[in-house]
């Protein structure tokens, strides 16, 4: 028969198996019959020399592959009812187990959903994206002026097409409110680009890239559901954008996203083609981002050296370009690039964690191996193979990790829905969910688990001999129980629960260093929102100071506001960062390196509602308008920077007005100082300021910011109704208390610091179990020299230094060997940290302390209960 | 019998189990009589390898069974070479003739 043919017809194999053997003994006793022998001599002999009848069997049973199944079958079984027969150990085995699988279960659901998913575009790994570089700006990748997009797009041999794009604040009106629209602005063939085609109409063509043809518009499906009902004839009709009026052409699928990399709260609800002239751009105004799809057989590099011949021909043809060059990234790693090594760090810490849960599942299964010599033992005597038993002991350690992984997959449902609101701003994070690749994870993880565990203690029941197994009476001799292996497996998990503490220590020191760093103003009671003012009706620049003005009158006006100002470049929320010149100071480098300044542009009462320190001088008044002397505040940064050991009131700085076209700087007059604030965050470090007033240099676009008395929150109706009543058609956008932007801000920092402590602390617990549960057992098995050490006299404290000293030295040993190990790997860590070493001496010291003294109360436990013992129950204890 | 018991190779039971079955359809007890009565008594079969090594070169496909009834119309499950066991035979009949001839030039080398 095949071999399929005898699984599924086992009953009949059986049968015909006893009838084949059958036949050759009553052949074999004929013949011995026709040769003289009597029947009974006949039998007797016959069945002597067959031998083990049932051996024979077996081993014929055995041949083929069909059997492998059979047994795995059989085995998973016996594991079963073997677990159900100790169902404490089986409940605390398969609870670690869950944990320690479900966490690692969900992240990797965040790395496979962040870092390994391809992007939601076809063929995305063609995708790049391409960088200016100006070794002058310190950045590791410049925006691009669109003069030079266009002449790399018409120049370049290595892409299908390029696509230059930037993003966009305006408003849509009409209907009975107007809306805050988030917009891309890009070139016609985005989409192609993408290969991702609206859903309803139709994208681009070619011409309306052009100056005048432009007034089209694609929707996102999210603001076609919220704002036009899902309108199903919206496609061709016009909408009212910025003033303008554009004809709707596409609605995109519900799950398009573009770009990807953009700030919580930040989503595009249109795209709108560029319609840009390149020669009436500026070479030198470097505001737009460019992908593009390579074309098939380049590779990167390829592309990289073909735009770096490009890049340096535009350098000797333009002075602008003088200094620049060009970078190609890849756009699935650009995109990730900054939350790789955070969740690279974590899926290791959790790895570690669940290596030490294996530990003390292995060790609970070492002491069940012991109480199953005698089984083990009588099973060989009967004839089974070792390769058989240990097969099953795997099958059962396979079977406790594959229950437990199915607890862990449930248990990381919850959690990865968990995570995902933990961490906020890791892009892409959202929409990771335990897919297929991810269960697939969980399997294989959950199996090499298993074997991992059972392998051990597998190998120590299997290796015992058999006289004196079967010779024992009682289970509880030392025979096989590897106590050293044990012990091994206690300092091996003391050393990774030190190591994932003192990870866990170095960030939380970054984290407490971090949030003691100066930010310069008080976020307290603060609301921000965002207002840009639309071309169309605040083309002249004393409309736009008119607005702000008014509007900040109004919301002064309301109950339980302190102070109200606008600025277009606030820390953490927006940024106007530039070159600045200091009068007789004409090289634009400080100390040979090109520094850029902020250069807000305020109303008076900024620094109030900031609460940022006037050092020197006087702020701005009402009175500093377009008709006075055009003045300037610059900050301490900024003072120590450009006019160092001087008194910078009465100097003259220029903000770069736009007025040199025509040859002609406009110079300020420093008249105050203040103190410097973080712009960019926490980390980063402190750039100089140069403020102007709003009304001397009037934007479209600023932050109000509005200091009340009380929860801020509650005034963002009343401002946003202020400002409807200055100009009805004018949305606020982006409406956050300064404390949210500040704790946003260091979001992703909370995040990794609370996982990696949580980590920590559960291996911790763990890794003092563990030692519990060796020292425990360790002196149970040492009752009867205990009995013996105290009837000859040794004191309680000399047993306890005895117990106690052997789990310290466990545990310095464990303690050990993990600064060792930290040592080596906190280096991975290093771009996490802030204001902390990766060898940081005093993380290291204090974990260390702490570890030791739990593990020495784990130790003691067990120690006292040792001194308990009565010396004569000792001496009789088996 | 005083005969010595000598050990089987695995293979070479396998080889010799062939062998046997090669001269047409034949079953288990048949087998055991005829490889004892051709070696002239030398090979005793230790009768616990014989059964377990039929069922495993069934299971390889060198063999193929089927019960039929034997003359004293019993029923008895026969077994027949396959091709691939033919050729299986051949193979094992070559290696066996190689390694006689290296263990005999090395016998007469050492006189």
């Amino acid at each position: 028969m095949r071999w399929y043919q005898r699984f599924f017809r086992r009953g009949l194999t059986e049968k015909k198996l006893d009838a084949e053997l059958r036949f050759h003994l009553e052949q074999q006793i004929a013949d011995y019959i026709a040769t003289g022998m009597k029947p009974e001599e006949a039998g007797r002999r016959v069945r002597l020399e067959f031998g083990g009848l049932d051996h024979m069997k077996e081993e014929c049973r055995d041949v083929g592959s069909a059997r492998f199944v059979e047994t795995l079958f059989q085995d998973m079984r016996y594991g079963f009812r073997q677990l159900g027969r100790s169902p404490g150990f089986t409940v605390v085995a398969i609870l670690t187990l869950a944990l320690g699988i479900g966490a690692n279960t969900v992240i990797f659901s965040a790395v496979n959903g962040v870092l390994l998913r391809p992007l939601p575009y076809p063929n995305s790994n063609r995708l790049a994206q391409v960088w200016s570089t100006n070794p002058h700006t310190n950045r590791w990748g410049d925006w691009v002026s669109y003069p030079d997009f266009f002449d790399w797009r018409a120049q370049n041999k290595v892409f299908e097409d390029l696509v230059a794009y930037r993003t966009w604040l305006t408003n849509i009106t009409g209907g009975d409110h107007p809306d805050a629209l988030f917009v891309v602005l890009a070139s016609s063939s985005l989409f192609s680009v993408l290969q991702s085609q609206p859903l309803l109409g139709r994208s681009f063509l070619p011409d309306e890239d052009k100056p005048g043809h432009n007034r089209v518009v694609v929707l996102s499906d999210a603001i076609w559901r919220s704002r036009f009902g899902s309108d199903p004839h919206l496609v061709g009709t016009a909408v009212a954008i910025d003033g303008e009026s554009y004809t709707v052409i596409g609605i995109m699928p519900p799950r398009f996203r573009f770009p990807l990399d953009l700030p919580e709260g930040f989503v595009p609800s249109a795209w709108l083609p560029l319609g840009l002239d390149p020669s009436q751009s500026d070479r030198g105004s470097h505001n737009y981002r460019v992908v593009g799809r390579l074309r098939p057989g380049f590779t990167l590099s390829q592309a990289q050296a073909d735009m770096e011949a490009i890049a340096r021909n535009l350098a000797q043809a333009y002075a602008a370009d003088q200094s620049l060059g060009i970078k190609l990234a890849g756009l699935e790693e650009n995109v990730t690039s900054e939350v790789r090594p955070a969740l690279l760090v974590l899926l290791g810490a959790v790895g570690l964690v669940l290596l030490i849960a294996c530990a003390n599942v292995g060790n609970l299964l070492l002491s069940r191996a012991v109480a199953r010599q005698r089984e083990v033992a009588l099973r060989l005597a009967i004839g089974a193979n070792r390769s058989r038993i240990v097969k099953q002991m795997l099958t059962e350690s396979v079977l406790l990790a594959l229950i437990g992984g199915g607890v862990g997959l449930l248990l990381a449902f919850q959690g990865l829905s968990f995570l995902i609101k933990l961490a906020p701003s890791v892009p892409r994070l959202h929409e990771s969910t335990v897919d297929g690749r991810v269960l697939i994870f969980c399997s294989l993880l959950s199996a090499a688990t298993g074997i991992l565990f059972g392998l051990v203690p597998t190998f120590q029941a299997s290796r015992i001999h058999l006289g004196e197994a079967l010779k024992q009476s009682g289970p509880s001799r030392r025979l096989g129980s590897g106590p050293r292996l044990r012990r091994m497996v206690a300092v091996a998990e003391t050393a990774l629960a030190l190591m994932l503490l003192i990870g866990a220590g170095l960030l939380i020191r970054s984290f407490v260093r971090l949030s003691n760093v100066e930010l310069g103003f008080n976020p307290q009671n603060v609301l921000t929102a965002m207002i840009m003012l639309p071309e169309s009706r605040y083309s002249a620049p004393n409309r736009q100071a008119a607005f702000f003005k008014e509007a900040i009158r109004r919301i002064e006006a309301l109950p339980g506001v302190e102070s109200v100002a606008a600025a277009d470049s606030v820390p953490l929320v927006t940024n106007d960062t530039g070159s600045v010149s200091v009068e007789g100071h004409p090289e634009p480098t400080f100390g040979g390196v090109w520094i850029q300044a902020e250069r807000p542009k305020i109303t008076p009462g900024y620094f109030r509602v900031m609460g940022i320190p006037l050092l020197r001088g006087r702020t701005f008044t009402w009175a500093d308008n377009e008709t006075s002397l055009r003045v300037a505040i610059v900050s301490e940064a900024a003072a120590r920077l450009y006019w160092p050991n001087e008194d910078p009131i009465g100097k003259r700085v220029s903000v770069d007005e736009g007025d040199e076209s025509e040859g002609r700087i406009v110079w300020r007059q420093v008249i105050g100082v203040v103190g410097d604030v973080r712009q960019d965050g926490l980390a980063d470090k402190v750039r100089p300021s140069v403020y102007t007033p709003l009304s001397q240099l009037p934007v479209p676009f600023a932050a109000l910011i509005v200091k009340s008395r009380m929860d801020p929150r509650s005034l963002a109706d009343p401002v946003r109704r202020q400002v409807m009543v200055v100009d009805k058609d004018q949305p606020l956008f982006s409406i956050q208390t300064m404390q949210e932007v500040v704790a946003d801000s260091v979001s992703n920092r909370a995040f990794q610091t609370v996982l990696l402590s949580l980590f920590a602390a559960v291996a911790m617990t763990l890794a003092t179990i563990g030692i519990y549960g060796v020292m425990s057992h360790s002196t149970a098995q040492r009752t009867r020299e205990i009995g013996v050490r105290m009837a000859l006299g040794a004191q309680k404290h000399d047993t306890l230094r005895l117990v106690v000293g052997q789990g310290m030295f466990l545990a310095l040993l464990g303690v050990s060997i993990g600064v060792i190990g930290a040592l080596v790997l906190t280096r991975f860590m290093s771009s996490l940290l802030y204001g902390v070493k990766p060898t940081d001496p005093m993380t290291f010291i204090g974990v260390s302390l702490v570890l030791a003294a739990v593990s020495l109360v784990a130790s003691y436990v067990p120690a006292r209960r040792a001194t308990k013992v009565d010396p004569m129950v000792a001496l009789r204890h088996e | 019998m005083g005969q010595e018991k000598s050990e089987f190779l695995k293979g070479t039971l396998d080889m010799l189990i062939l062998k046997v079955v090669a001269l047409g359809p034949i079953h288990g007890y048949a087998i055991a009589q005829r490889i004892q009565q051709i070696s002239r008594d030398f090979f005793l079969l230790q009768q616990g390898s014989l059964y377990p090594a039929l069922h495993r070169l069934e299971d390889r496909g060198w063999l193929k069974a089927e019960w039929k009834t034997t003359e004293t119309g019993r029923e008895a499950k026969f077994y027949g070479l396959t091709p691939k066991g033919r050729k299986q035979l051949e193979a094992e009949v070559e290696n066996w003739g190689k390694l006689t001839d290296a263990v005999a030039l090395i016998l007469r080398a050492a006189d």
